[in-house]
């Protein structure tokens, strides 16, 4: 997985490629706005984690030349700055997500593997393994302990959404939203029937759908 | 007019107690002489018309007393009186107005007419055929009546021995008073209904002239106290310009000054969130590494330097948002229509994860029955208060415990509450814990900022916030904003 890191505060570079290295990640730092556009444009990245005070060539600039030539290619922006304006300009200019310094390294993976995982879902993607839970988007098919599991399609647009949005809230909307698009299956039933049949087929997958309360559900690993 | 009396006496000292008022004093200095004036001027026509209506009276009594005197024609060493029936009684027939004459030959003998006439003040040596007169009462017999009396000192007799002859007329003093009094009335009314008049022109002219002033005032007490915009007064006098000008001369300094000193704060906050991002990176990388490597003191150690890089990462956090919620630069940001429903919504998911971690069941509870609890406020801000109050519920409450966010509309508010079954906070602390830097308790890694952010965007958007114990046990908060008609 390659990653650019455009940072150009030496320490925190160095501690972030460093994490990231650790992380699994194969990571090209570039100290300045100059050559991270280059290096953004000329090889190939998974995914691009841009500082938006950078020298030479500022972090937003770079951003949009890069987005410009490269609209699949994943990008993080990070700031000193916050604010509704500068998060709108950043979201603007074409960032997929956006944290504001000093954060914790967790924090920072969590969004880039998001990222990672949004990206590949949106291109078709290859099968992903999530504990004992099998999930080929491709083929269109879930396995659990190497055997597959029969899911409706309903069910099966459940699990995807809460897969991609793994430790984070899906709200019972969202859910609706996903299930009308599609318009693939008739019949009525409420998100509760589905979310326990989801449940008990995930059983023993090391998956749990936790309901946080008035809100929705949110997938996690773990037993539950 | 009744109301408008009403406040001028409010004005005037020792009605209203305090300072001086330019009102009351501009309207004593010119009323209070006018009043003294008024009555000089009215003591002045009384004493002027008694006088001419004295003289007119005097000039009767002297030629009555003169044609008297012309009947009494001397004889000898005797007095021959030739007063005819008919003149004595037209002298006496007005009753109104009577006229009493005495003739007598001093000292006190009686010759003709009313003997109770007064007596004469005591003169040495009485000036001969130049009248006297004075004023007096007539006796008992005719119920003391006030008369103006004439006397003439005429000589009679020999030329070598002559002898003094008095003749007095008088007249009774209430035609004469009548027309002073009459007079003074004809003069004094009109006097007073010009002077009414003149009170109100005075007392409209001084409210008028100060009208811009109080103008200002209402400008000035109607503005919040951070409000440091120019005080704005058109087509005022040059006075209370020049009034309005310094004042604007010290806001615009007083406002130079405190959004320097805002943005030493936001931007030295800035430089700093770089620095600890890499300070706080580096040690969760020397934590990961001397777990394989070091000792557990020295990781311990790594611990605590990272414990307190967040802390700091969070102070500069809290403190980058206080500047931004303060007066100054809240008034500068947009302000738009805020759906609290959604956006408590939002954060509370937002919230989630980091809820799990800390072991703290994070929930959200709708009224969905109320009207939308909109309100108009910064989004940024009103984010930055609810994500403070759900962060605080997390730091405090401890594992296990649950929170849950509420959101509703109540009256002509809408409600946020953060309720939690944490320890709580004793009432007596409750209301220090709004104070910045205050914490209620030594546990958590909390800085004491939370609930100061959370009470000043609240009064930002002309809120507040409240905490009130939860049953069975537990804190919570209320954080209530006008609501948006929808």
């Amino acid at each position: 997985m390659k990653l650019l890191l455009a940072e150009d505060d030496l320490i925190l570079a160095d501690a972030l490629s460093a994490s990231l290295s650790k992380a699994g990640f194969e990571v090209e730092v570039a100290p300045n706005g100059a050559v991270a556009e280059f290096l953004l444009l000329k090889q190939h990245f998974d995914i691009g984690v841009l500082d938006l005070g950078l020298p030479m060539v500022d972090g937003l600039t770079v951003l949009k030349r890069v987005r410009a030539a490269k609209p699949a290619l994943p990008m993080l922006v990070l700031t000193a700055l916050d604010g509704l304006e500068h998060r709108v300009a950043g979201l603007n200019a074409g960032a997929d997500d956006y944290l504001t310094k000093p954060f914790d390294f967790p924090e920072l993976e969590a969004r880039i593997r998001a990222l990672l995982r949004r990206s590949r879902g949106a291109g078709g993607g290859a099968a992903q393994q999530f504990g004992k839970l099998g999930f080929d988007r491709d083929a269109r098919r879930a396995t659990l302990h190497g055997a597959p599991i029969e899911l409706s399609p309903r069910e099966w647009m459940l699990l995807d959404l809460l897969l991609t949005q793994r430790d984070r809230v899906v709200t019972k909307d969202q859910i609706a939203e996903s299930w009308a698009v599609e318009r693939s299956e008739s019949g009525s039933g409420s998100i509760e029937v589905y979310i326990h049949r989801l449940r008990r087929k995930l059983e023993g997958s090391g998956l749990a759908i936790r309901t946080v309360r008035g809100l929705g559900y949110l997938l996690e690993e773990g037993e539950g | 007019m009744h109301e408008a009396l009403h406040r001028v006496l409010h004005r005037l000292p020792g009605v209203t107690p305090g300072g001086s008022s330019l009102h009351r004093h501009l309207l004593l200095w010119l009323l209070l002489p006018q009043l003294v004036l008024w009555l000089a001027g009215a003591f002045f026509t009384y004493n002027l018309t008694a006088r001419y209506a004295n003289q007119a009276i005097d000039a009767a009594l002297s030629t009555a007393s003169r044609a008297l005197a012309r009947q009494v024609k001397p004889i000898g060493n005797g007095l021959f009186i030739d007063f005819p029936r008919a003149a004595q009684d037209i002298i006496e027939a007005d009753p109104d107005d009577r006229v009493y004459y005495m003739v007598s030959t001093p000292p006190g003998q009686f010759i003709l007419g009313n003997h109770r006439l007064p007596a004469p003040p005591p003169i040495d040596a009485p000036v001969l055929g130049q009248p006297y007169f004075y004023d007096g009462a007539m006796g008992e017999a005719d119920a003391g009546l006030q008369v103006r009396v004439a006397a003439l000192y005429l000589s009679y007799g020999e030329a070598d021995t002559p002898q003094t002859m008095l003749v007095q007329v008088a007249r009774s003093r209430a035609s004469r008073e009548q027309l002073a009094r009459r007079i003074l009335f004809d003069t004094a009314l009109p006097l007073s209904v010009v002077i009414a008049l003149m009170s109100m022109i005075v007392w409209a002219g001084i409210r008028a002239g100060l009208a811009p002033l109080a103008r200002m005032r209402a400008l000035v007490e109607g503005r919040a106290p951070n409000d440091l915009a120019p005080l704005e007064l058109e087509s005022a006098p040059r006075e209370v310009h020049a009034l309005a000008k310094a004042i604007n001369t010290l806001l615009a300094e007083v406002h130079e000054s405190v959004s320097g000193q805002r943005r030493f704060i936001s931007d030295a906050a800035h430089q700093l969130r770089t620095p600890l991002a890499g300070l706080k990176s580096q040690t969760e990388l020397a934590l990961n590494e001397a777990s394989e490597a070091a000792g557990p003191a020295l990781r311990t150690r790594l611990q605590r330097v990272h414990e307190s890089a967040t802390r700091s990462a969070h102070l500069v956090n809290q403190l980058l948002t206080l500047a931004r919620a303060e007066p100054e630069s809240a008034a500068a940001q947009a302000k738009s229509r805020v759906d609290l429903r959604r956006l408590a919504g939002e954060l509370t998911a937002e919230w989630v994860p980091r809820a799990r971690q800390a072991g703290i069941d994070l929930g959200f509870e709708e009224d969905g029955t109320s009207p939308t609890p909109a309100v108009q406020g910064n989004a940024l801000l009103l984010r930055e208060a609810i994500a403070n109050l759900i962060d605080n519920a997390i730091r405090y409450t401890g594992r296990g415990a649950s929170v849950t966010v509420r959101v509703r509309s109540l009256g002509p508010d809408a409600q946020i509450e953060v309720e939690d079954d944490g320890p709580g906070i004793a009432p007596a602390d409750r209301e220090r814990v709004f104070e910045r830097f205050a914490r209620a308790t030594l546990q958590g890694d909390g800085c004491g900022l939370g609930l100061a952010i959370v009470k000043e965007i609240a009064e930002r958007h002309g809120g507040r916030v409240a905490l009130e114990g939860a049953a069975p046990r537990g804190l919570r908060v209320l954080l209530r904003l006008p609501r948006l008609a929808a």
